[in-house]
């Protein structure tokens, strides 16, 4: 199985990582023990490509604290080509250029010792 | 199981307070036994509820903090923490115990204490309510998230920005009638869409605000009940989950936790959407109230918004939402909401509701949403 920490030191190394359930199909996001469809724990890890479309996003303008140098910043819900969703902040798009449907590429984002997912330009 | 009912309400004053959290819920807690006419040595029990007071106030083990400042130290105490759907959780719980026949008398309520605190402090702790692995390291807010929701729900079915306009001009036209309230103010709808956006399409009047305060609840058994003067009876108190981040979620469009909640809500009460009078719902941001009128089952997928425009949830409309001026214009103190909003409906069916009564409700719903949409509460409430 995948945890928390493994999915982000590879995603730290540009690989994003989705399980799919060997039982019903279903595909998520990591961590989960059971398969919320089928209830069963027959994972197989999936390498998932990074590839996808925005399906929402916002550009945040009142950030929580520390953020106020990188307000405002765009979050966005970004349906991946395999079919699974993946909610990270875009970069290096404008914000009036953001769209349903826009074509974005997944790409860590690294500040010490943590990953965050990002979405850049396709 | 035994019925309950709901015999007696208490609300702060909702703004700003130089008190603690425990300090609110004293002041509801006091209100709410006097209008049950029972001695604080009745109760049996507290449930209470409270989000952020660990961070906001360093003060986590908060039901014996609460029950002590009342003056009832010796009673069984559990806190709840729902995020915002708090103390609707708790009430949900309290009425168990009662309706199992554990004990006769609970106390129910909640309270939270942000405003001393700088906006981005309190920000990022109510941030601290959506997932920490993926959400908050990406830097969602809570509008951030229902403008996430917000900005799908408009691509989908044509909700617009006007039509959560409504919304905040309806709850604030309500809340000035809420002695109450925070903001006891109306405002326009180009007000509204001229405001600063915060997270777009979310702008600042699209957004309830940051707010001190307590309520507290009393519920008991059928028997002591039948002595009270006006017994509110609780006909059904139903709760539902949905998956914690948002991009689990099937359909962001959907409020799935709400759908499931209120199915389970009707049936324990043999009661449809229809039977509804009056509602308190969450309205954190506008675009949930729009959301929630849909889930609930008193508008079609879609029509949320068209309801909301057309005024049939206004008071005097075909279905009055937010009569006390929802979270929007009362206020959202998170860990008092829940029972803020029964304390209203329960106002309400008693027809003592003053200026912002709707008349002739006897069935009463309250909707409590919790987080990023991953809790909901929906309790029923009645005459008879
Ligand atoms: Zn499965």
């Amino acid at each position: 199985m995948i945890t928390l920490q493994t999915f982000f030191e590879e995603a730290r190394a540009g690989r994003l990582t989705g399980i799919r359930c060997q039982r019903c199909a279903e595909l998520a996001i990591p961590p989960k023990e059971f398969c919320p469809s089928c209830h069963q724990r027959a994972w197989e890890l999936v390498p998932l490509a990074g590839h996808g479309t925005i399906s929402s996003f916002t550009v945040i303008r009142v950030p929580p604290r520390g953020r106020a140098p990188e307000a405002p910043y765009a979050v966005a819900v970004v349906r991946l080509a395999e079919g699974v969703s993946l909610l990270g902040r875009i970069v290096d798009i404008p914000v009036d250029e953001l769209r349903i449907g826009l074509p974005v590429k997944f790409r860590p984002l690294v500040n010490e010792d943590q990953t965050v997912v990002g979405f850049g330009p396709a | 199981m035994r019925r309950v009912a709901v015999i007696g309400v208490g609300v702060t004053p909702f703004g700003k307070h130089d008190r603690s959290s425990g300090e609110l819920f004293a002041e509801a807690a006091a209100e709410a036994l006097a209008d049950a006419d029972l001695s604080p040595g009745a109760v049996q029990a507290l449930y209470y509820g409270n989000v952020v007071g660990g961070e906001a106030e360093r003060q986590l083990h908060m039901g014996p903090q609460a029950a002590s400042i009342l003056g009832i130290p010796w009673v069984p105490t559990t806190r709840f923490e729902t995020a915002c759907a708090t103390s609707h959780a708790a009430f949900r719980h309290a009425v168990m115990e009662v309706a199992s026949g554990v004990s006769d008398v609970v106390l129910v309520g909640g309270a939270e204490r942000v405003l001393n605190l700088p906006t981005d402090e309190a920000t990022e702790y109510f941030a601290y309510a959506s997932d920490a692995t993926f959400e908050q390291p990406a830097g969602l807010t809570f509008p951030g998230v229902f403008a996430l929701i917000a900005r799908a729900l408009m691509a989908k079915d044509g909700t617009t920005e006007e039509q959560m306009a409504h919304v905040a001009v309806k709850n604030h036209r309500h809340g000035a009638l809420n002695p109450k309230a925070q903001f006891r103010k109306e405002i326009t709808l180009e007000e509204v869409l001229a405001s600063p956006k915060i997270a777009d399409p979310l702008k600042l009047y699209d957004c309830c605000p940051f707010t001190d305060g307590g309520a507290a609840v009393v519920v008991v058994t059928e028997e002591l009940a039948r002595r009270s003067r006006r017994p509110v009876w609780v006909l059904a108190s139903a709760a539902a989950s949905d998956s914690m981040c948002l991009h689990d979620k099937k359909d962001l469009t959907r409020a799935l936790a709400t759908e499931r909640a209120a199915q389970s809500a009707y049936r324990q009460a043999g009661l449809a959407s229809e039977d509804v009078d009056v509602v308190e719902l969450h309205d954190c941001f506008t675009i949930a109230e729009i959301l929630a009128t849909e889930g609930l089952g008193f508008f079609e997928p879609g029509a949320g918004g068209i309801a909301a425009e057309k005024g049939w949830t206004t008071l005097g409309g075909k279905l009055p939402v937010n009569p006390s001026g929802g979270l929007k214009a009362k206020g959202h103190p998170i860990g008092a909401t829940g029972a803020a909003q029964i304390a209203e409906i329960v106002t309400q069916l008693r027809g003592e509701a003053g200026l912002r009564q709707v008349e002739g409700a006897r069935v009463g719903l309250v909707h409590t949403l919790g987080g990023n949409t991953a809790t909901v509460l929906v309790s029923l409430f009645g005459l008879e």
